[in-house]
């Protein structure tokens, strides 16, 4: 198959392609979604969603089951979004003895009509550090809010939480403000910490929440004890709000759309490899079996006809529920199974081709059997099966999913199918958690539909009966 | 007026995407009782556009531009489908298709088709309806038993045999028949003619012979035909056309020189140069004319009109003039 | 000429389900087996536990003698190939034996009557569903061959295009949060209210819980079956003899009703039936969000709770039948093309 020819080919069949409307969408979202994959380390919100998804610790200041960020513009009581504080105004005062004073503010622009959740204050600290955290408010007020003294430290990550840490000082903060009857029926332990640093000093506050809107500043500082021993890195502040992210989190507190990005790459891994190769196989498969007739044809249909017959998801979940395999044997599975798919076609096809003059002539000519094969019947077959191999792969990615669905995913990487078990763990559906079920499933479909775009349009041009204009 | 079957100036193209197709471009016919004309051409040049043309049912994206069709003296173009397939289709004019292999619908028997055909057109008792199908399979030479068979089960002279038994039970007068027996090996081949030239006999019935084969032409019928790029270029007896002596289109005389005979002395195969010219744009003047040895100034400017060149001869040819 | 053909398919399913167990049984071998011991560990220490007064070595010897017994019994003590065959036989015999945890509705663990119990559940909705598919598919189909090209014909092909990649359990947890939780009109799950009403109610009480997955099922299921009708149709339309039917003065209705779709039965309903078959796949999850309690749930309960002999049941139940979807399917082809039925030259 000279170059020449190849470009000739690969130009007649895009004229006609693009008139496929249906095509071309498939395709849009076919390169927005190689894009997306391709620049996934700066679209992920989330940097390390990929190897962190199931670590606590990383998602641990999030909200669990936030609804999405935008949600806002829909209801009347505006929520706090999450947010994260960075690049604080900092301020490093000289002391007595070589002491250092660093002092980091954080701005924060409240204007939301409910509390946020929380407020975590972290920095890697070195040494031994007395650190400090206090909140000047809009109206004024100056709320000290926590203080630790960390000692021995060398590059951890320091965590102060309002919610956990404050609590005693913004009690007393209340105590200030209401009377001793109001706060009768509370200790510092029930109420959250952010419904009274937000809310407007007044009497009755302990029971409803006014938002004092404005520029609140947090302000933290770190006594450096010991000069060159002593260090505060990366200071970061995250406000929880009660929405989060593009599209929310789900009850593990994990950011959805990060998951959801992390786990486009995987569905077209999946989509592709197992689709490409099975239908390799099978193309292989019915030329050779066409090809060669007689006992080959006859045992090769033999075995095609047992692996037909075998139902392929319950199979592969008995297997995965059995043998737990990672996603890399389960595309294999998957491809032991799928392989079927095209063989018929091909064969029939590669019967006919074989009926032609020039086969016989070739073969008369001396021409070895693999010339004979991959010169004259696969190049004839190969645009039969791009279409078989865009069609298939809406199947691989949902039999993955349904794989994950029943918890039976390969647990290091993360798939949408595996996002939807976590729903389905979750009870999501019962408690209404949309934003958790619906998007997955969605870009399942949406991937399901991209690739039956693509492989009914390159379907349509290589069999032009089914033309109709 | 004697004519069972007058076309005139009939005009179909097809519309395709790409532009209209002017396979029938002006023709005028006359097909008189119990005459055969043979209807001669190579492929592409009408012959059956025209078989379905004459029974009002041209294959989509066909339509009518210009002309009139008389079956028994009525126009039947403008009719509606419904009356053309009351009166006029199966009942005055059917036809016998190409490709005997595929007539026939695979899941039905011989017996189930031929009585539903009988059933559309007349009232009849199922008993009376077998008899009759009965005895046309016995006049093609074709046992009762047929009828419970599929089509599937015969043979390509057996199936043809049924379709023109099929063609003939509702004793039309005027029978198509594209290319019977181009499908078949030559000796069904001359057992279906020998067929059809006894049942033409026998039913005085007038014949539309579409075919490429000039031999066979000569074989069965009265009349020739030729038609070249959709347009009529000759038509005249078989004496005429086939005989020595005599005018001639340069078209039908390249025809029967390309065929070589089975007394003579081949020295070269003659053939015709060129190929047929393209429909949806056709050459200026005589469509021939790029063909043509005998062509000149005039041919490739005006299109000649058919005129008699002798009595019961007519040509389109400048030469004539 | 067609019972010979019938009796030899119904032969080579059964030849090829014996096969597919076999290889079944090869590769779950292990598991199946460590399933067994410890099962067989249970029984003695069952045994054992009725046995009062009694020496702890005399126990001890007797544990000794009930586990060599039942491991003979089941043949663990056998060559592998041996072991292998005598489970490739129980399992064809449907002698699938007790499951581990789970429980049939009469109390026991009997795999056979567990699994049994599921497949008329699963039967009645997929088979009404695969009814109403057909019917609709082929009317719309139809009527799609009939003007092809046309604003019906092309959007319903791409409704078809979008729906080709949706998984039906998707589409179902969707419904499910917005008829049962939002507008609150149908169960959230399961075949019957608990407990079931009586009477005409018992089955008014079936159908409504039937309602949702069944609808779910349809609005994925008919788009490609009316594709694939509108394609053999509309390459049917273009053979010859549909072409001489029409000259011989046959209705334009009996054309496309008698010759078209008659001729067009056989792929038809290759095409459908194995559609249908592969949705078989999709019940499992399916029937999970449902909790609809046939084959598709036991293998979510099986997985869960780690239930092996049960999921080997219910796996073997699966194949046979996909097998006998498929043998059906060749019979009735067999039956509609009278080049099989009668058989002759082709």
């Amino acid at each position: 198959m000279k170059f020449a020819d190849f470009k000739y080919r690969l130009s007649e069949f895009w004229s006609e392609f693009k008139k496929e409307r249906s095509g071309l969408v498939g395709l849009a979202i076919l390169v927005i979604s190689i894009l997306i994959v391709i620049f996934e380390p700066f679209i992920l919100p989330w940097k390390e969603a990929n190897t962190k998804w199931r670590s606590i610790d990383y998602w641990q200041d999030n909200s669990a089951g936030a609804p999405p960020s935008w949600t806002n513009f829909f209801s009347k009581q505006k929520a706090a979004v999450t947010v994260r504080l960075e690049n604080p105004e900092d301020e490093i005062i000289e002391m007595d003895g070589g002491i250092k004073l660093a002092s980091y503010t954080f701005d924060y622009d409240y204007s939301a009509d409910k509390a946020p959740l929380d407020v975590i204050f972290h920095m890697v600290g070195h040494g031994d550090l007395p650190v400090q955290v206090a909140v000047e408010r809009p109206d004024g007020q100056i709320i000290e809010l926590a203080q630790r003294f960390e000692q021995g430290l060398s590059g951890q990550d320091i965590r102060i939480s309002l919610d956990n840490d404050g609590r005693e000082s913004v009690f007393t903060f209340i105590k200030s403000h209401e009377s001793e009857e109001a706060l009768e029926a509370y200790s510092s332990k029930s109420f959250k910490t952010c419904n009274i640093v937000f809310n407007q000093t007044r009497e009755g506050m302990a029971t409803e929440f006014k938002p004092l809107k404005g520029t609140y500043k947090f302000i933290v500082r770190a006594l450096l004890l010991v000069p060159g021993y002593s260090e505060i890195e990366d200071p970061y502040t995250v406000v929880t709000g009660s929405v989060s992210g593009l599209l929310g989190t789900d009850d593990s507190k994990r950011d959805i759309f990060s998951g959801l990005v992390a786990g486009l790459k995987w569905a077209l891994i999946i989509g592709l490899l197992t689709s490409a190769i099975s239908v390799l196989i099978g193309v292989m498969y019915g030329i050779i079996s066409a090809y060669f007739g007689g006992k080959v044809d006859s045992v090769m249909q033999f075995i095609y006809q047992i692996v037909n017959s075998i139902p392929i998801l319950p199979v592969l979940i008995v297997v995965s529920a059995i043998f737990k395999p990672s996603i890399y044997m389960l595309i294999t599975a998957m491809v032991l199974f799928f392989w079927t798919g095209s063989v018929m076609t091909v064969r029939s096809m590669a019967l006919q081709i074989k009926e032609e003059t020039y086969i016989e002539a070739a073969k008369a000519l001396g021409a070895k059997h693999s010339r004979i094969i991959f010169k004259h019947m696969v190049p004839l077959l190969i645009p039969y099966s791009f279409a078989s191999m865009a069609l298939s792969v809406p199947s691989a990615i949902v039999y993955e999913s349904s794989v994950s669905l029943l918890g039976l995913g390969d647990a290091t990487i993360v798939t949408w199918g595996q996002i939807l078990h976590d729903a389905m763990q979750g009870a999501a559906i019962l408690k209404g958690i949309w934003w958790w079920v619906l998007p997955p499933g969605l870009l399942i479909a949406i991937m399901g539909m991209t690739f039956a775009f693509l492989g009914f349009s390159m379907d349509k041009i290589l069999h032009p009966k089914l033309k109709t204009r | 007026m004697n004519s069972l079957l007058k076309i005139e100036n009939l005009q179909m193209y097809y519309f395709t995407s790409k532009g209209a197709v002017r396979a029938i471009d002006g023709i005028d016919l006359e097909l008189f009782m119990g005459e055969s004309i043979g209807l001669v051409g190579e492929s592409g040049c009408g012959k059956t556009s025209l078989g379905t043309s004459i029974l009002r049912m041209p294959t989509p994206p066909g339509r009518y531009v210009e002309g009139k069709i008389f079956v028994d003296g009525i126009d039947v173009i403008p009719l509606s489908e419904k009356q053309v397939r009351k009166d006029i289709r199966w009942q005055k004019i059917s036809m016998v298709f190409q490709g005997a292999m595929n007539c026939l619908t695979p899941v039905y028997t011989i017996g189930h088709q031929m009585m539903e055909t009988l059933v559309e057109h007349q009232d009849m008792a199922r008993s009376d309806a077998e008899e009759l199908m009965k005895e046309y399979l016995g006049y093609v030479g074709l046992p009762p038993e047929i009828l419970q068979r599929y089509p599937h089960e015969l043979s390509g002279g057996m199936k043809q045999r049924a379709v023109i038994a099929t063609a003939l039970f509702l004793k039309p007068q005027i029978v198509i028949l594209d290319e019977p027996t181009t499908a078949l090996d030559v000796i069904v081949q001359a057992q279906i003619i020998n067929l059809l030239k006894k049942l033409k006999q026998q039913f005085n019935l007038s014949f539309l012979f579409i075919t490429h084969d000039l031999a066979l032409e000569a074989e069965i019928s009265d009349r020739i035909c030729v038609m070249y790029a959709g347009k009529i270029v000759e038509l005249g007896t078989n004496e005429q056309i086939y005989g020595k002596q005599g005018p001639s289109h340069p078209y039908t005389e390249r025809l029967l020189a390309a065929t070589p005979r089975l007394f003579k002395k081949v020295e070269e195969l003659h053939f015709i140069p060129g190929t047929p010219p393209d429909l949806i744009a056709p050459p200026k003047g005589c469509r021939f004319s790029p063909r043509c040895n005998k062509a000149f100034d005039r041919c490739f400017e005006e299109e000649p009109p058919l005129v008699e060149i002798e009595p019961g001869h007519k040509a389109a040819c400048w030469l004539f003039h | 000429m067609y019972k010979w053909f019938a009796v030899k398919r119904v032969l080579k399913g059964i030849f090829t389900y014996v096969i597919i167990i076999f290889i079944m049984s090869v590769l779950f071998n292990t598991v199946n087996e460590q399933t067994m011991r410890s099962s067989i560990e249970e029984q003695v220490r069952a045994e054992t536990m009725r046995l009062k007064n009694m020496q702890p070595s005399a126990l001890q010897h007797f544990q000794e003698q009930r586990r060599q017994e039942l491991i003979r019994l089941y043949r663990l003590d056998r060559p592998l190939m041996e072991r292998i065959l005598f489970r490739t036989w129980n399992t064809i015999t449907f002698n699938f034996g007790k499951s581990t945890i789970i429980k049939s509705s009469r109390g026991d663990r009997e795999v056979l009557t567990i699994v049994g119990e599921a497949i008329p559940r699963s039967l009645i909705l997929f088979t009404a569903a695969m009814a109403i598919e057909i019917v609709v598919g082929i009317i719309l189909g139809l009527k799609k061959a009939q003007k092809p090209g046309s604003s019906l014909d092309k959007s319903t092909s791409l409704i078809t295009m979008i729906v080709y990649g949706m998984p039906t359990f998707w589409l179902a947890m969707i419904l499910i949060m917005f008829f049962v939780y939002q507008l609150k009109i149908f169960p959230s799950g399961g075949m019957h209210t608990v407990p079931p009403p009586q009477g005409i109610m018992y089955y008014i009480d079936f159908l409504w819980h039937m309602t949702l997955p069944l609808l779910t099922l349809l609005l994925i299921g008919f788009w490609g079956i009316a594709f694939v009708v509108r394609n053999i149709v509309l390459s049917i339309l273009q053979e010859d003899y549909i072409m001489a039917a029409r000259a011989r003065g046959i209705p334009e209705n009996k054309v496309l009703f008698g010759h078209t779709l008659r001729t067009a039965a056989p792929p038809l309903i290759t095409m459908s039936v194995l559609s249908l078959l592969a949705s078989i796949g999709g019940a499992i999850i399916f029937e999970g969000i449902f909790s609809w309690p046939g084959l598709g749930n036991l293998y979510w309960i099986a997985v869960q709770q780690n239930d092996i002999p049960v999921l080997m049941g219910d796996l073997a139940i699966t194949v046979g039948l996909y097998q006998v979807g498929l043998i059906l399917l060749d019979l009735t082809y067999g039956f509609m093309d009278p080049r099989i039925k009668v058989g002759g030259k082709a």
